[in-house]
């Protein structure tokens, strides 16, 4: 006997998404408050200082902004490539995996490269990168074509064999082992020669990374991509019904390989430039961000765009959490962790509210 | 709906004006941009400042109660990142945080904060950073501190080895991180059984390695392990949390613990636990780089030592110890504290006599593994302190890893 039931929205408005999800974050604040209230902490001051990054007073505020930026890349790169599969309802989860076949791949190259000019250097980190991520992802989209196997587990379980992988790339002290410190009794991860770390361009003293500049521009190549070319309206055919891209004479298989080698490929290009920025690999390279892409990804809507002011939201909201809990004793970064969790929670469940509304039973016969 | 929202909302601006007004009455918190002459110090752990127990609690204990000593307050002049593994990126990005934030010193607690640490002591020269358990170091604002813990595990070994002498018992079985892996686990498993066998030459050690510095689940297994399998009867441990002295308690054995006194844990089982004091270095490292920050490396340069400055020592002897071990433990740790005698040499302490009388006898004998290499000749001096902190990859006669 159930009274009361859901029912889709018929006229999901921007105006009123937006105003749930102000309420959303707003709620979760008020929750976060009340933990910081508990702790002797005033949360106005608290916020301020999340929100602007833990600039204010900061002796070396540019820094603040590199390390924001160095967050932020790997985070839309990867957003972005996750969308690419999502349209095409390929449930790529294997986000994690792919970097890290990306790092270690782009640091083989790093480790070995002495010598040899920056830029050859970084250029064949990401080629090396984006093909062996892009195999990786191949290898799980034909399993799929060929086998029609379940690409969710595939890709999920990438995950955790590619991070044993390199936890034992990191705690094998071995001759043929160049990943390591030579000088180290215990396994530690070297640092990349400065052939292979990335360059920028220096505004003061902050310093401009290239792979911020090559984010921005892939970001408006997808977006071309996915809404100007016949590619791109393939993928969103395949996505929407796969026997109608049948019908219409596309060759789904084909698609859905291109598609993810695509995807996977720009995982590891984000790899690339991750690994290349920090001038050294460890096994938490990824920042999580095959996980928190796939909430990017769906907080956007799978629309590009949206995915480039998500990604930069998020970015701020992580690295203002810890500079906050930074500037406070008593706040470890379990409480940041919570205060995010918490946000994005509440704006998913204003996003379902958005989208859907509780009706009675007998409202719903007669609408 | 239309209702329930604006309720809501009005609940939530109501919520927000109490809480502004609640935090503006409430202690200032916060502490950036606070006066400029005062001194600030920085810390990255690689676990929480709000643990109970285990590694990063020890240190976090150590940075407050080290910066109470010298007067500052750790409420206000204490900057943290915590959860900070050991990746180089993250930790450069702590290291900023706290550089931008006027941090005057910066203690990083884990071994795999080294490169970071190196890299940015040259980015900034004004600031001094200071490593725990490492080996770099340069000679203007970059050392790296560590204790002589085995010194500490010595004296427990001598608890246990009393212990399983008035229990007939040579078996004596240890829950380890790690084995000969990495010198620091395997310098203490060599120094607890030397000091088991000071006492009981018959005392044989018993190594099962966890392959992790923490797990509560497998520090329970190896310690069930050892004690049901190998019939141990102390458990001693190299890892963070108390599990293996609840097994002991449990199952009517004995142990000692690690980085605390674990007899609250395990009331029936404790004997004693080699603990650190940090406060020790962090209250001489801060009172040294306040004083006089471009003499930081003559001053207090790179900092290894033991029991003779308080830096480890063992926790109170449980009413679970034998009557003997009180004497023997004082007289092996004067010895130790006078420079006198250390552990990794090519002179053995045995004790004998019972309470009231215990004596100490050094003889010569040389340091040899248990695959019958010799390290030490027979009266030869301690090995090097590098070989203690960094090298050291066997283990010395009578221990075997079991796993």
């Amino acid at each position: 006997m159930r009274k009361y039931h859901l029912v889709r929205r018929a006229d999901a408005r921007l105006k009123r998404t937006l105003i749930y999800y102000a309420i959303g974050i707003l709620v979760s604040l008020i929750i976060g408050a009340i933990i910081l209230v508990a702790l002797g902490i005033n949360p106005l001051d608290y916020y301020g200082r999340m929100f602007t990054i833990g600039l204010v007073g900061n002796r070396y505020g540019y820094k603040s902004i590199e390390g924001l930026l160095k967050i932020f890349v790997p985070l839309l790169i990867t957003s972005l490539a996750l969308s690419l599969s999502f349209k095409m309802r390929f449930w790529n989860i294997g986000g994690e995996g792919e970097f890290l076949i990306g790092a270690i791949a782009a640091s083989i190259v790093a480790f070995n490269s002495t010598g040899m000019p920056n830029f050859v250097t970084v250029l064949l980190m990401c080629l090396a990168a984006m093909i062996s991520s892009g195999i990786i992802g191949i290898a799980v989209a034909a399993l799929k074509v060929k086998f029609n196997t379940n690409e969710t587990l595939m890709t999920l379980m990438i995950n955790y064999i590619m991070l044993y992988v390199i936890r034992y790339i990191g705690e094998t002290k071995a001759d043929w082992n160049f990943f390591l410190r030579d000088d180290s009794e215990r396994p530690k991860f070297g640092t990349f020669p400065d052939s292979a770390v990335m360059a920028g361009i220096p505004i003061g003293q902050f310093k401009l990374l290239w792979s911020v500049l090559i984010a921005l521009a892939l970001t408006a190549i997808v977006f071309v991509y996915l809404k100007y070319t016949k590619q791109g309206y393939e993928i969103s055919v395949v996505g929407d019904s796969s026997a109608t891209a049948k019908y219409a004479g596309m060759s789904v298989g084909k698609i859905v390989l291109r598609t993810m080698f695509i995807s996977s490929a720009m995982i590891g290009l984000a790899a690339a430039l991750a690994v290349s920025s920090a001038g050294t690999i460890s096994d938490t390279i990824t920042n999580n961000v095959g996980w928190t892409g796939i909430i990017v990804a769906w907080l956007s809507k799978l629309s590009v765009p949206a995915v480039f002011v998500t990604s930069v939201l998020i970015s701020i909201l992580q690295y203002g959490c810890q500079a906050a809990a930074t500037q406070y004793p008593a706040i470890d970064s379990n409480y940041a962790d919570l205060l995010q969790g918490i946000i994005l929670f509440s704006v998913l469940v204003a996003d379902f509210a958005a989208n859907f509304k509780i009706v009675r039973k007998e409202d719903a016969k007669n609408a | 709906m239309k209702k329930l929202i604006s309720m809501v909302v009005a609940a939530a601006l109501a919520v927000t004006s109490v809480f502004a007004l609640a935090g503006c009455s409430s202690a200032n918190g916060g502490n950036g941009g606070g006066s400029k002459a005062s001194f600030k110090v920085g810390a990255i752990y690689i676990n929480s400042q709000n643990d109970t127990s285990g590694y990063t609690y020890a240190h976090h204990k150590g940075v407050t109660e080290g910066m109470k000593k010298v007067g500052l307050d750790p409420a206000k002049d204490l900057f943290i990142v915590d959860n900070v593994p050991e990746d180089d990126e993250k930790v450069k990005q702590a290291i900023d945080q706290l550089a931008g934030n006027g941090c005057n010193i910066i203690f990083g607690i884990s071994f795999g904060y080294i490169n970071a640490f190196e890299e940015k002591a040259k980015e900034y020269p004004d600031i001094i950073f200071s490593h725990a358990t490492g080996y770099l170091s340069n000679d203007k604002n970059f050392n790296n501190y560590f204790g002589r813990i085995y010194q500490a595990r010595y004296l427990a070994g001598i608890a246990a080895g009393y212990k399983s002498l008035a229990l007939g018992n040579n078996n004596i079985g240890y829950v380890s991180a790690w084995g000969t892996e990495y010198a620091e686990t395997c310098s203490g498993i060599n120094a607890f059984a030397m000091g088991c066998m000071a006492v009981n030459p018959d005392a044989k050690v018993s190594v099962y390695e966890i392959s992790t510095w923490g797990d509560q689940q497998l520090e329970r297994q190896a310690a069930e392990t050892l004690i049901d399998t190998y019939g141990c009867c102390v458990i001693a441990q190299h890892c963070d949390s108390s599990q293996p002295q609840i097994v002991a308690n449990e199952k009517g054995v004995f142990g000692c613990g690690y980085n605390s006194d674990m007899t609250t844990e395990a009331p029936a089982a404790h004997l004693t636990a080699p603990i650190w004091n940090w406060d020790v270095y962090y209250a001489t490292a801060m009172k040294a780089a306040m004083e006089d920050p471009a003499n930081f490396m003559t001053k207090v340069g790179i900092y290894y030592e033991g029991l003779n400055a308080g830096l480890v020592d063992i926790s109170p002897l449980s009413s679970n110890c034998e009557p003997e071990t009180k004497e023997a433990v004082e007289l092996a740790k004067n010895l130790m504290k006078n420079g006198e005698w250390d552990v990794f040499s090519g002179v053995k302490l045995s004790f004998s006599g019972s309470a009231g009388s215990v004596a100490v006898e050094k003889t010569n004998a040389a340091l040899v593994t248990n695959d019958g290499a010799e390290i030490v000749a027979a009266g030869g001096p301690s090995v090097e302190d590098g070989v203690i902190t960094g090298s050291m990859n066997y283990y010395v006669e009578g221990v075997t890893q079991v796993n």
